[in-house]
């Protein structure tokens, strides 16, 4: 599904350039759920990003289901964003001004899908994450734990292909973290693509296979069982 | 076959892809729109005071466009009640003979026989004069049956044809007759009620002065407040000839002091008509470089004497509404600006979830122009409910009505999108095209380099109008208090002045020896006009002229004693004396005419009026003979016979309390003039009736006005700008907090950036002002003062730093902790 070929990401400065990914290759299939791991300025988020279509590669090549995705015109862009790939993010993201029910609900806004439709995707997801009662409540009122779920289903509803987690556990104490882990390990059962971006050890074995990126190099690749029994 | 099917299925898959594609778009729609409001009126409840000082920016700028929209259409659309507007004229004299060129809004009456009658455009014309000579502030008094009187401003000798021409609506009697007969007179409806309190004054009688006896042949409605021409009463021209004595009236030429009014017919072209009658004087002796033009009625309120002196003021103000405007428009781009910050996330996160760049720009467009046109809406409140507060404060009485003036609702929803689009464009754009990336790891401000440096000149700009409306304003406040109170060059505080007009002649002797009993009287005299009241031109040459040169005066006709009781001061020779008996054929000529003469000798040269020789035998120290905004005339006196007949002004100079004096001499005159009607005033209703004082009067209190919301405006932007700044900064502030820098520092360095942009503002402001200043009207204009500059500048300045003062102090004061808490 996902397929990068030698991917540089650097910054030019007057007399020195500093890569943040250098050469990285990695292909990613359907179904697979990968961590990232590495420590901080390794280049994780931007790995993340340049997948996700918010930042471009300096050079190298990007293609999604065998077709390049770089250069792509903002409106492709756009449409990506809204059919294809979903955003979790470390703090959460929400829009404040929004309740629960209308945060999930604005990606389906921009994909145009009907009212009626809508309203019925939405109350689906919240039931299953158990949030029904807490629909017209804004995220302040929310735990942590609370509001990432929401991140999960707004960034789910579209029913996406690929999950794009950045360190979603990051701010979570470790209970709640786990239980967003389960989460997106349940949506990996069920045929998701998730790729995450972790620090955490223990939290990163839930992926199928972890990446260890050190100074935006790919030092490790590996089936997560492996890495473990090490 | 199968290229058939496949074309087939093709087809079929594009109109369904379409289909699809339309439905998609339409549900996008709908709840785009549903949610653009909700989204709104959150944004409202969660940035209060945002909203509140960027709607408050908004009211009040588009309260005080619409306020002067209002009356500045008020001036420009004078007149346009008259159905005939498009046709009528004013038939003026241009005098080339005079310098600058005087185009004098009377005309004589021949023009009204001999001239105007034959032109074949000309559908109708009309011979007008006000009562009492011309004057402005000269009136007429009335006599009721009961025996009472009083005095009544702005009547006119008038024909008939005034109902043709003009759209006049008459609650009694005929239209056609009203005024065709001698001796009837039609009155207003205010003055027909003030007399016949009882109504039907068609047939019943009024006494003009104490003597004449008219009927009441019309009562009219008064004219509308934006009307050139407010008669309070018309006399019926026929009347005119008995009444002033003036038989031939109709034949004389050199006569300038009626008003000539033509109707021209539908489709006929001014200019043609102006150059037939364009050699009218040809044979008037004296007046052969004079010549009548017409001069349109759209133009007879804004710019009476073809001078543009009102039009430069209206242009001025509507400068400073748009610029009112204009800093809110740029109050608005900073504090939205300056908020979108706090929206970043949003933006961020909505770009992620699938939104592109143009749907974000769109909407916040959108919800910039709903502000606008909410405040729009909020502001025609305002402006309507503050109209009477405007008009107190510009002493004038324009009625005023919004919500049935079309034409400028359409026009101030216009300004308003306009001011949407030209403010919500600019944010719109940077908001929309923030790196969600960046935006969401806390880093917006990084990338706003660019935006930050517009910021600057827009702030810039803000300064540099806020500093130009102040020193225009200061300007315009000395200046009129310059106009206000500058050396006339005579007594005008201890004066008394009448108008009289007795049956019987009387010596002044006779008067004056009763008043001076008085120790009160200090002075009396008796003249044809005083200053500010009542002008009498003429054409003299003089001992030493060229051939051809002849010189447009004002004559006086004077007493004895008119130069000591004006506390006039002789440059050269003496006041009129009794001593010398030929003084009655002797003159005195003031200071500008002796220039215009160029003699180096005055006393003894002569003067020359109508071929006669007057010897001159003193010089008078210039003086201001009409308003201070004008340059002093050339202007030459007279003696009199010493003998009070027909109309006149009597100046009387007291000591002490006025009221007193006054008290005393209206006893001694109605005991010298029992039947003749007369009031004593005070000359500063003489010096107030000057269309100038009104003028730069109102002119000085829209200007303070216009500071003031140009201050309260700046406030609301530097308050706006500030915020912005120390938002960008509270991280800074907090880091060098932590290792140890003093809140002086910081302090000092925001500082820096807003004298940059104030000595930016000065390089603009002062010579705008400066500019301004010298396209002024009016003859004498006090020099600047570097104080004008040095208190705008200290005062823009001062709201700068209280602001930074204010914004810094609460940063710095905090806990450094706090500031550093965010990402």
């Amino acid at each position: 599904m996902i397929h990068l070929n030698n991917i540089d990401k650097y910054y030019d400065s007057k007399f020195q350039r500093t890569f943040v990914l250098k050469a990285v290759n990695l292909e990613v299939k359907e179904g697979e759920f990968v961590s990232i791991m590495g420590p901080s300025g390794s280049g994780k988020s931007t790995l993340l990003n340049i997948i996700g279509l918010l930042d471009a590669p300096s050079a190298g090549e990007y293609s999604l289901y065998d077709k390049s995705v770089l250069d792509l015109k903002e409106k492709a862009k756009v449409d990506y964003h809204r059919n294809f790939m979903g955003f979790i993010f470390q703090a959460y993201h929400l829009i404040e001004e929004m309740t629960v029910y209308e945060n999930i609900e604005t990606p389906l806004i921009y994909k145009g899908v009907k009212s009626r439709d809508r309203q019925a995707m939405v109350a689906d997801l919240l039931d299953r994450f158990n949030m029904v009662a807490k629909k017209d409540l804004f995220p302040q009122q929310l735990s942590g734990g609370q509001q990432q779920l929401v991140g999960i289903a707004r960034a789910i509803i579209g029913k996406p292909k690929l999950l794009l987690a950045d360190e979603p556990t990051g701010n979570l104490q470790s209970v709640q973290g786990e239980m967003i882990m389960e989460t997106l390990q349940q949506l990996n059962n069920e045929g998701m693509t998730i790729i995450q971006v972790t620090h955490n050890e223990k939290f990163a074995e839930y992926g199928k296979r972890i990446i260890r990126l050190e100074d935006g190099i790919i030092r490790k690749d590996v089936a997560s069982k492996i890495v473990f029994s090490i | 076959m199968i290229v058939r099917v496949l074309i087939l299925w093709y087809g079929s898959g594009i109109s369904r892809w379409t289909i699809i594609q339309k439905q998609t778009e339409n549900n996008r729609l709908k709840a785009m729109i549903k949610h653009f409001f909700i989204n709104i009126f959150r944004n409202i409840r969660h940035n209060k005071v945002f909203t509140i000082i960027n709607l408050a920016n908004l009211v009040i700028g588009f309260a005080v466009f619409i306020l002067f929209s209002v009356l500045i259409s008020h001036e420009l659309n004078f007149d346009k009640f008259n159905t005939n507007y498009d046709n009528i004229y004013r038939v003026q004299t241009r005098q080339e003979d005079s310098y600058p060129t005087n185009f004098c809004t009377y005309s004589p009456a021949a023009f009204r026989f001999h001239l105007m009658a034959d032109v074949p455009e000309v559908e109708k014309v009309l011979l007008m004069r006000e009562v009492s000579g011309g004057a402005k502030g000269s009136g007429q008094f009335f006599t009721l049956p009961d025996g009472s009187q009083f005095y009544q401003l702005n009547g006119y000798w008038s024909e008939n044809s005034i109902f043709d021409i003009f759209t006049i609506n008459l609650k009694e009697g005929n239209k056609s007759t009203a005024l065709t007969e001698p001796g009837t007179i039609a009155l207003s409806e205010t003055l027909s009620k003030k007399i016949f309190p009882e109504g039907n004054a068609l047939g019943k009688q009024v006494i003009v002065g104490k003597r004449f006896p008219v009927t009441v042949s019309a009562v009219y409605t008064d004219f509308p407040q934006n009307s050139n021409l407010k008669p309070t009463y018309l006399v019926s021209m026929p009347t005119y000839p008995g009444l002033s004595g003036e038989l031939a009236y109709g034949e004389n030429w050199t006569n300038i002091s009626f008003d000539n009014y033509v109707l021209l017919k539908k489709g006929a072209d001014p200019k043609l008509v102006d150059a037939k009658i364009k050699n009218a004087f040809k044979d008037v002796k004296n007046f052969e470089k004079s010549s009548p033009y017409l001069h349109p009625l759209s133009k007879l309120h804004i710019s009476p004497n073809s001078q543009p002196d009102v039009i430069i003021g209206l242009a001025i103000l509507s400068l400073a509404a748009f610029l009112v405007l204009i800093l809110a428009c740029v109050n608005y781009v900073n504090l939205s600006l300056a908020n979108s910050t706090q929206r970043a996330t949003e933006i961020g996160i909505k770009k992620v979830i699938g939104s592109s760049k143009k749907l974000l720009a769109t909407q916040f467009l959108a919800e910039t122009i709903l502000h606008t046109l909410f405040a729009t809406v909020l502001a025609l409140f305002v402006a309507q409910a503050s109209f009477p507060l405007l008009n107190r404060i510009l002493n004038k009485n324009i009625d005023f009505s919004l919500w049935n003036n079309a034409q400028l609702l359409i026009f101030i929803s216009l300004v308003s999108l306009l001011v949407g689009i030209l403010s919500g464009l600019y944010p719109s754009l940077v908001i929309s095209s923030y790196n969600p990336v960046k935006v969401l790891k806390g880093k917006v401000f990084s990338n706003g380099g660019n935006s930050i440096s517009i910021k600057k000149i827009l702030v810039a700009a803000q300064f540099s109008i806020s500093l130009f409306m102040l020193i225009v304003s200061f300007i315009l406040y000395n200046h009129v208090n310059f106009i206000l109170n500058k050396d006339l060059g005579f007594e005008n505080k201890k004066i008394l002045y009448t108008e009289i007009n007795p049956r019987d002649k009387m010596p002044f002797e006779t008067v004056k020896t009763r008043m001076l009993q008085h120790p009160e009287i200090a002075d009396i005299s008796f003249s044809s006009t005083i200053p500010f009241i009542g002008n009498i031109g003429g054409y003299v040459t003089w001992e030493g002229a060229a051939p051809d040169e002849k010189e447009m005066i004002s004559r006086n006709y004077v007493n004895y004693d008119f130069i000591p009781t004006y506390n006039l001061k002789m440059a050269y020779g003496r006041n009129f004396s009794k001593e010398y008996p030929a003084d009655n054929k002797a003159c005195i000529i003031n200071e500008t005419a002796l220039k215009v003469f160029g003699w180096s000798d005055p006393v003894g040269k002569l003067i020359y009026l109508e071929g006669r020789p007057f010897p001159v035998v003193g010089v008078v120290k210039d003086f201001h003979p009409y308003s201070v905004h004008n340059p002093i005339p050339t202007y030459i006196m007279f003696l009199n016979n010493n003998v009070i007949s027909g109309s006149t002004l009597l100046t009387v100079r007291f000591t002490g309390d006025e009221q007193k004096a006054r008290a005393l001499v209206t006893r001694e005159l109605d005991t010298i003039f029992p039947n003749d009607p007369f009031e004593f005033k005070d000359f500063s209703i003489a010096f107030y009736l000057d269309a100038a004082i009104e003028f730069w009067q109102s002119m000085k209190s829209m200007f303070i006005f216009f500071a003031v919301v140009t201050l309260l405006i700046s406030t609301i932007g530097l308050f706006g700008l500030i915020l912005f700044t120390v938002k960008r900064r509270t991280k800074e502030i907090g880091v060098r907090k932590v290792l140890g820098s003093s809140v002086g520092s910081v302090y000092w360095q925001l500082s820096t950036e807003v004298i940059g942009m104030l000595g930016f503002a000065i390089l603009v402001g002062c010579p705008a002002a400066i500019y301004i200043y010298k396209t002024m009207p009016g003859a004498y204009k006090e020099p600047l003062t570097i104080s004008e500059f040095l208190i705008a500048i200290a005062l823009v300045a001062v709201i700068a730093f209280i602001t930074i003062s204010y914004h810094v102090l609460k940063v710095a004061v905090s806990n450094p902790v706090k500031a550093l808490r965010y990402e």
